[in-house]
């Protein structure tokens, strides 16, 4: 299998997170005014699809890596998985106890945070290996 | 590991660009490799090796001052 081009991998990543914003800015508000609890369900999970097309793009990008890229992006969401998960094992205590009175919104910041983590992770892991920082990499 | 990965790319007029090409890998990959940042797996130093029609042991070298 070809390598997917970094070029054409941001392209394709900007063009999705364009249609996410787009239902989130356009399509999101009429959430609230619908009755009907199908629509309401499929409005809801709409802009779950960008997302999930953007998982399926960085899941073949790695699949198609060489070796090194195969190794900094494994050490990447190793560290970022872990890092999130000390955050929600931390904030379900938390949450739990009633010290932090969190809304089930507060799963929306999993992904973000997840992206973020791996994002910084993968700079310095990428810096160790290579000696290089790429910013425009991952 | 000490390589002659540059000087053998060099000699053909390469860039780093084109043997990545040529390794589909990334120039990065590349770059590692020649800088001994990276120590490239057995099938790849293989494909290196054919590449440039060496045999492996002239291309790699264990760095005695990293053992």
């Amino acid at each position: 299998m070809a390598r997917v081009s970094r070029g054409k991998y941001n392209l394709q990543v900007a063009a999705i997170m364009a249609v996410y914003v787009a239902l989130m800015l356009f399509e999101w508000p009429l959430v609230g005014k619908t009755h009907d609890l199908t629509v309401r369900a499929v409005l809801a999970l709409l802009p779950a699809a960008p997302i999930v097309v953007v998982i399926a793009l960085v899941v073949r990008r790695i699949i198609r890596a060489d070796e090194l890229e195969q190794r900094t992006y494994l050490i990447a969401l190793s560290m970022a998985a872990g890092i999130v998960s000390v955050f929600a094992v931390v904030g379900g205590f938390l949450i739990l106890a009633k010290v932090w009175h969190a809304s089930g919104a507060v799963l929306f910041w999993i992904f973000p945070m997840l992206c973020f983590a791996y994002s910084i992770a993968w700079l310095f892991a990428t810096r160790r290996i290579t000696g290089v920082w790429d910013f425009w990499g991952c | 590991m000490r390589n002659r990965v540059r000087e053998l790319r060099e000699a053909h007029g390469w860039s780093q660009g084109v043997l990545a090409e040529h390794l589909d890998v990334s120039r990065q990959t590349v770059n590692a490799i020649e800088n001994g940042k990276y120590d490239p797996s057995l099938p790849l130093a293989f494909k290196l090796a054919r590449l440039f029609r060496q045999r492996i042991e002239s291309m790699f070298e264990p760095d005695e001052d990293r053992r």
